[in-house]
């Protein structure tokens, strides 16, 4: 047996206890080949709007990396944390430490470069389905199975390195106790789990805290709170499997009647140590799965999207002319945009609306705006006709203005912002006594109004006779093409704007905006990322998963010999099967359910920025996380039960 | 009645080379009896045990337990039946390390429903004559080696079983705590009244006894009565060890 066949024994002979780590390894070799695979692919590469996409992948490509990077350590970590005993005892056979170094190099290159060989080999079969899953998931032909040269290439240049490197670490880890330190290191639970009950107390007020701020969260405050409401909820999520549960479990242990029965007493000890020995693994599998199925959520809702942006874009395409009426070039503007349209066959209605621009003397409140934007109640009661808009609002009366809102957003800012009163330069007063109901000119079109709070305010709506006495400093025209089916006009008048949009902001004397090549932006932004998401999502899930197959895996032998202990003193195998049972599904699904619970304060902080319910597709994303969660249960858990009884009786 | 039958016992495992591990023994144990059962490697002491702990099935030949054959039982049944009428103290403790001391003493008991009352009085009861009252929160893993067994050997008999079975008791202890159980468990038999069936290799355990049966080869050898004195069974039993041969290493150190 030379050295190298004694490494390559050591792995091939302890399969079980790698299986699952290589699964998961070769797993996220395969996606991260399958991502490069897409992001290298000439169609993707080439496209103008699908640059976001193949971004979108890139970060996915990354954080798949960084996640994988941390998997393998710990999960070599702990593999090495096993095996002590072994290792004292080459030790004490006078293996050197270089040796053992050696050793442990190369076993850990063998199971990483065969991972990385099944990743990459599973990623070429499956490739062309992934392309076509991608491309059915951004809407574009099925993309044709083609194999750059980069991605396999970067696959196993980076994964290679990825572990070399921490095998390389690894050596940190390793022999530097004395071998008789090592004898020892497979002893179990040596010491009763350290509760502090004000630790658990502190945990159990971080998460209430935490989802009463996220509960409470408003659309002007969510970027101000999300990032202490994320720290408050990690160190209380930590703290909750290292010391809360624990402490509730050490409390219910107090109370005889309900510890002292029947097999209570077995199940909830057990309970407590593996509790106790994986306490950090759920912390890290509830955060993980949190934060995926938040991300999953949300861009799960894309469908949402275009029902809001139907209400946020009243007009297909809006153009609205700088200063001057007749200009020529706006005149050739729309000229261009009309026969683009009936180029394309579309069917449109047209409306053009003057905004009368006022300088403000001054202003009560605490913003300052230098000029506004004012429309006639007339003009603005026609805008909301075409755009098919109902609206109960009173006509204006006086001296009253309302409010223009930029987009359906802006709603849940109204709360937040101080209505103000305008006294222009020509004397008149403004005063502002509510906002639009809808939105009549999409925002980029209008400048905004100055507003601390944010948002997209635009101006405001006054009476028909109030209108009539400004004497405008500056006056614009919008123009509104309006139609049903405003996806199609995607690619319109792509000179005047390649993204979709010119703000009122930009220097060029018109504003512009396209509403189907704004959505078809964001549909394809949106669907990458819900798309990535899903990916890295998956590979999050299944390290999870790798993580307690290897703690039940090490803890086996453990409790093999405990039940046989207990079943020769009477226990029988339907209370064996129950009491497994019950620490299996909690260990299972606490996380799951704890990183349900966080998500969900997540989405109900996260729907103050969507105007439209986002809570059906969550909920799907959810449920289906909860079924993959519930399958590997039982899959699992037959398995287990079946190794445990292998050698009872 | 004996408590005990064992009845034309015979085991044979079954495989490429058969091995009868047991050849029709026969013995009884009487109500209240503290009986050895001593033999060299491989003579079928453990195959015996574990067949009357119900754990084993016997290919022929019959164990009745109190007048029940515990081996017409069911898996469900058998189990129960191990629960309420047996007791184990094996070599290893096989101590529960993730319950208190004082659990591990208990968990006959809650396993079949006791009252938490009764659990408390019989746990006081068996703590104070196993001189465990003071380890009864400690982990199973602060206490020392002959205290797990005296624990082993309170969890055995709080529940009252008809029969305690007792696995190489001393085999994991040395020789001042195993002398130090040993007389545990004859005063528990004394005082009492509990039926104890032991098999060990150990001379000076085995001298506790009342009565010690040898076995070779799965057979019947010879059996012996303490008489008075214990010093004088157990120099009887050292001399009937070195007739039974064996392995050197199955016999302790010739103590004369």
């Amino acid at each position: 047996m030379t050295f190298r066949q004694f490494a390559y024994r050591n792995v091939t002979r302890s399969k079980r206890k790698y299986a699952a780590y290589f699964v998961s390894s070769a797993f996220s070799v395969m996606i991260f080949f399958l991502c490069a695979l897409f992001i290298f692919h000439p169609v993707i590469s080439g496209a103008l709007i699908l640059d976001t996409a193949a971004k979108t992948m890139m970060m996915a490509e990354g954080i798949i990396y960084v996640f994988c990077s941390l998997f393998v350590l710990v999960s070599v970590g702990s593999f090495l944390q096993s095996r002590k005993l072994e290792f004292g005892i080459l030790l004490m056979h006078g293996m050197t430490k270089q040796q053992l170094n050696k050793m442990v190099f190369l076993e850990n290159m063998l199971i990483g470069g065969s991972a990385i060989f099944t990743g990459t080999l599973l990623g070429m079969l499956l490739g062309k389905l992934f392309l076509m899953i991608g491309s059915a998931f951004l809407g574009i032909p099925p993309l044709d199975f083609h194999l750059s040269w980069q991605a396999p290439v970067l696959t196993i240049i980076s994964f290679m390195l990825l572990f070399v490197l921490i095998s390389l670490c690894t050596f940190f880890f390793i022999g530097n106790e004395s071998p008789r330190g090592m004898f020892q290191g497979g002893r179990r639970g040596d010491a009763e789990p350290h509760v502090h009950r004000w630790q658990a107390l502190l945990s159990a007020l971080l998460l209430l805290g935490g989802y009463v701020l996220a509960v409470l969260t408003t659309a002007t405050t969510v970027e101000v709170m999300m990032f202490p409401v994320v720290a408050i909820t990690v160190v209380g999520t930590y703290l909750f499997y290292t010391q809360l549960s624990l402490y509730v479990v050490e409390q219910l242990r107090r109370f005889r009647h309900f510890y002292w029965q029947r097999m209570r007493i077995i199940t909830f000890s057990g309970l407590s140590y593996r509790w106790k020995d994986n306490g950090r693994m759920f912390f890290m599998v509830t955060i993980v799965s949190a934060v995926s199925f938040t991300s999953v959520g949300v861009f799960a809702s894309i469908h949402t999207l275009s029902r809001e942006l139907k209400l946020d874009y009243p007009a297909a395409v809006g153009y609205v002319a700088k200063g001057g009426a007749a200009s020529s070039t706006a005149v050739q503007d729309l000229d261009g945009i009309e026969s683009e349209l009936k180029q394309l066959g579309l069917t449109y209605d047209t409306l053009s609306i003057p905004v009368k621009y006022a300088d403000v003397a001054a202003q009560s409140g605490p913003d300052h705006t230098e000029r506004l934007p004012l429309m006639a109640y007339s003009d603005y009661r026609l805008a909301l006709q075409y755009a098919g808009f109902d609206s109960s609002e009173p006509p204006l009366e006086g001296h009253d203005g309302l409010v223009m809102i930029g987009s359906q957003r802006d709603r849940s800012l109204i709360s937040e912002r101080v209505k103000a009163t305008y006294t222009l330069e020509q004397g008149t007063d403004i005063r502002e006594v509510g906002y639009t109901q809808h939105v009549p000119v999409a925002e980029y079109l209008l400048p905004e109004l100055d507003g601390r709070g944010g948002g997209d305010f635009s101006g405001l709506v006054v009476s028909d006779s109030l209108y009539n006495t400004i004497v405008p400093v500056q006056q614009d025209i919008y123009y509104g093409f309006y139609m049903e089916d405003f996806p199609r006009t995607v690619g319109i008048a792509s000179s005047l704007a390649d993204g979709g949009k010119v703000a009122y902001e930009h220097r060029a004397n018109y504003a512009v905006v396209v509403s189907g090549t704004l959505f078809e932006i964001q549909r394809t932004l949106y669907s990458t990322m819900l798309f990535a998401s899903l990916l890295v999502g998956t590979v999050f899930f299944i390290a999870a998963g790798s993580f307690l197959y290897f703690r039940l895996y090490m803890d086996l032998e453990h409790d093999r010999f405990q039940y046989s202990a207990l079943s020769k003193m009477g226990f029988t195998d339907q209370e064996l099967d129950r009491s497994v049972t019950q620490q299996l599904a909690l260990m299972f699904f606490v996380p799951v359910l704890l990183a349900i619970l966080h998500s969900v304060f997540a989405f109900i902080a996260l729907q103050r920025l969507f105007y439209l319910s986002i809570a059906a597709e969550t909920g799907a994303v959810l449920a289906g996380y909860l079924a993959a969660q519930g399958i590997y249960f039982f899959f699992i858990r037959s398995r287990y039960l079946r190794n445990l009884k292998k050698n009872l009786l | 009645m004996p408590l005990l039958d064992v009845h034309n016992l015979s085991k044979i495992y079954e495989g490429k080379v058969s091995i009868h591990a047991l050849n029709h023994i026969r013995f009884a144990v009487e109500k209240g009896e503290f009986v050895g059962i001593m033999g060299p490697s491989g003579s079928g002491k453990t195959t015996l045990l574990n067949v009357i702990a119900t754990i084993d099935e016997p290919t022929s030949g019959q164990v009745m337990i109190s007048g029940r054959d515990p081996n017409l039982l069911g898996r469900k049944e058998k189990a129960l039946f191990r629960r309420k009428e047996l007791g184990f103290v094996f070599q290893h403790f096989n101590l529960l390390d993730t319950l208190t001391v004082e659990e591990n003493v208990v968990l006959p008991l809650t396993l079949s429903g006791s009252s938490v009352a009764e659990m408390e009085k019989r746990l006081a009861e068996v703590a104070s004559r196993l001189d465990i009252a003071g380890l009864l929160h400690k982990r199973t893993y602060e206490i020392s080696g002959g205290q797990m067994q005296r624990v082993a050997i309170a969890r055995a008999m709080i529940h009252r079983p008809s029969l305690i079975l007792a696995d190489e008791p001393t085999g994991s202890l040395d020789s001042k705590a195993s002398e130090e159980v040993m007389g545990l468990l004859a005063e528990v038999n004394e005082a009492e009244g509990a039926t104890v069936l032991m098999v060990t290799h150990d001379a000076v355990a085995a001298s506790f006894c009342h009565r010690v049966i040898f076995i070779k080869d799965g057979r019947f050898y010879s059996e012996m009565y303490r008489g008075s004195s214990r010093a004088a069974f157990f120099q009887n039993i050292i001399d009937m060890l070195s007739l039974l041969g064996g392995a050197g290493h199955d016999l302790s150190a010739i103590r004369l």
